[in-house]
């Protein structure tokens, strides 16, 4: 744990002058699985965002590797092709069968062969269970199907940072378990996450550091043995009572 | 001639049926190039108004994007704030005033192909902005260009969705190319009003006209909505209204 993989440091963001982060300080070390917390509206899904620069900072700077990458010489999308992003809505490409949509940024970013691509999309899709839709429209899939595509889409990229942002959220209840495991399994094979989630369970469980989160702010850090059993910060206690009764 | 309606159209039929027929396939030639033409340059007037800034640009690219963008808003402004008809005179005339005289058929396709750009940038500009910006997301979390995204990811799922409205362009084509008499293009409504003429019996040989025209856009229709069930693309398509209205409706502009 030398250098920080991603690191934050003072960064602001208003959305129409509404402050929905303010000065966040946050480092996140290889193969550490950080869960972000919190109640809605207090940044978690802002913050993650701001991680691959879907939302610009205001104020601040992002290291990525230790390479400052808020200047105008930097290519956003050097940064992005290391970290992968799932999202609560999936976001699956419509017009493309679930290997087409593990493959096209394969071979328009990393400049792979079709045939190379498929490979290693067949090979991430067989690791989520999917070996058998190859050919599917993702629309003929359920929430939980749809959902392991689009990480195995991000996985095909072969990044050093997965983001996840409540990746279970739009799911049916019977569905989340699947996508949950494929995550647990990402995380024991050392692969550094950060999770907006309301799965206290998977925090607790797979989770090597709690972040929550409060009007824009980083309220508490801990581990989660320490966060769920003996938070310090009054507003984590007020959160855990609601939520864990 | 004959002095009853239907013996009238008969003999009309008999006599004059290869100029009805030469205007319909003019008819046809301008709808068809027309659109075809129009969707092109549709496309460059709707890239026009979506060219990103980018982080670092020079201070020409920074000065010519909101020009493209004004010009490609005042081009579709004045197309669709004129009657196609005005502008059949004002281009025919005008570029003979400038260069010399050209043929009225191509003038005709110049014309059909600019004012129909206007339109069809207006709808293909309403499909982007129809598609889940979650999509755009997903492409550019992946590492794609916005030039990629917006070719490979953006636009095959746009350009899918807005078909049938393009399709509802040509049909309005095929019956507004007849305001193109004016530059004496000899299309279907022109050559009627020749053979009307000789005789001085429009009822009879308008009726052939009209019967002519809704065939056409029967057909078109028809082939439109099988071309929909095949995309699976929900709206059926209707007989729609004249496009040459000076402002756009509202549902045009949801697209």
């Amino acid at each position: 744990m030398n250098q920080p993989l991603l690191s934050l440091q003072n960064i602001h963001k208003s959305f129409q002058g509404i402050p929905v982060l303010q000065d966040i300080n946050f480092d996140i070390y290889p193969g550490e699985v950080v869960c972000l917390i919190g109640p809605s509206g207090s940044g978690k899904s802002t913050l993650l965002r701001t991680m691959n620069r879907l939302e610009e900072p205001d104020k601040g700077e992002i290291f990525f590797q230790g390479v400052p990458q808020l200047h105008s010489r930097v290519d956003v999308n050097a940064m992005r092709t290391h970290i992968g992003m799932v999202f609560q809505s999936f976001n699956l490409f419509p017009h493309l069968d679930v290997l087409a949509n593990c493959t096209i940024a394969q071979q328009l970013v990393r400049k792979r062969s079709l045939l190379e691509a498929e490979l290693i999309a067949r090979q991430y899709l067989t690791k989520v269970g999917l070996e058998n839709f190859l050919h599917a429209s993702p629309s003929s899939l359920s929430g939980g199907q749809k959902q392991r595509v689009a990480i195995a889409r991000a996985l095909a990229m072969n990044p050093t940072l997965m983001l996840f942002d409540e990746p279970t959220s739009a799911l049916d209840p019977e569905m989340v378990g699947e996508v949950l495991s494929v995550m647990q399994d990402l995380a024991k094979e050392g692969m550094t996450m950060v999770v907006v989630t309301h799965e206290m369970g998977f925090a607790r469980q797979v989770g090597s550091r709690i972040c929550l989160m409060d009007e824009g702010k980083i309220v508490e850090t801990n581990v989660p043995q320490v966060f769920f059993l003996s938070p310090q910060h009054p507003r984590s206690q007020a959160f855990l009572a609601k939520i864990l009764r | 001639m004959p002095a009853g309606f239907w013996e009238g159209v008969w003999y009309l039929l008999e006599h004059y049926w290869p100029l009805f027929l030469r205007g319909l396939s003019t008819t046809l030639l301008l709808a068809a190039l027309g659109t075809l033409l129009g969707f092109v340059l549709g496309m460059g007037l709707a890239t026009l108004q979506l060219i990103p800034k980018s982080s670092h640009e020079t201070w020409l690219q920074k000065a010519s994007r909101p020009l493209a963008k004004g010009f490609s808003r005042l081009y579709i402004q004045i197309f669709r704030g004129t009657p196609m008809m005005v502008q059949a005179i004002i281009i025919y005339y005008g570029a003979m005033r400038l260069w010399g005289s050209w043929p009225a058929l191509l003038a005709g396709i110049v014309v059909v192909s600019l004012n129909t750009a206007a339109y069809i940038a207006e709808i293909i500009r309403a499909g982007i902005n129809a598609i889940d910006k979650g999509q755009h997301e997903a492409a550019r979390s992946l590492g794609l260009t916005y030039g990629q995204t917006m070719r490979r990811i953006i636009l095959p799922q746009a350009i899918k969705n807005v078909i049938p409205s393009i399709g509802n362009e040509f049909i309005v084509n095929v019956k507004d190319t007849s305001v193109l008499n004016v530059i004496a293009v000899t299309e279907l409504f022109y050559n009627s009003t020749s053979i009307s003429m000789t005789f001085y019996r429009q009822f009879e040989v308008f009726f052939i006209t009209s019967v002519l025209y809704f065939i056409i856009t029967l057909l078109a229709t028809a082939f439109l909505n099988w071309v929909d069930r095949r995309l699976g693309v929900r709206s059926a398509v209707t007989l729609p209204t004249s496009a040459t209205l000076p402002f756009p409706t509202r549902t045009e502009d949801q697209g």
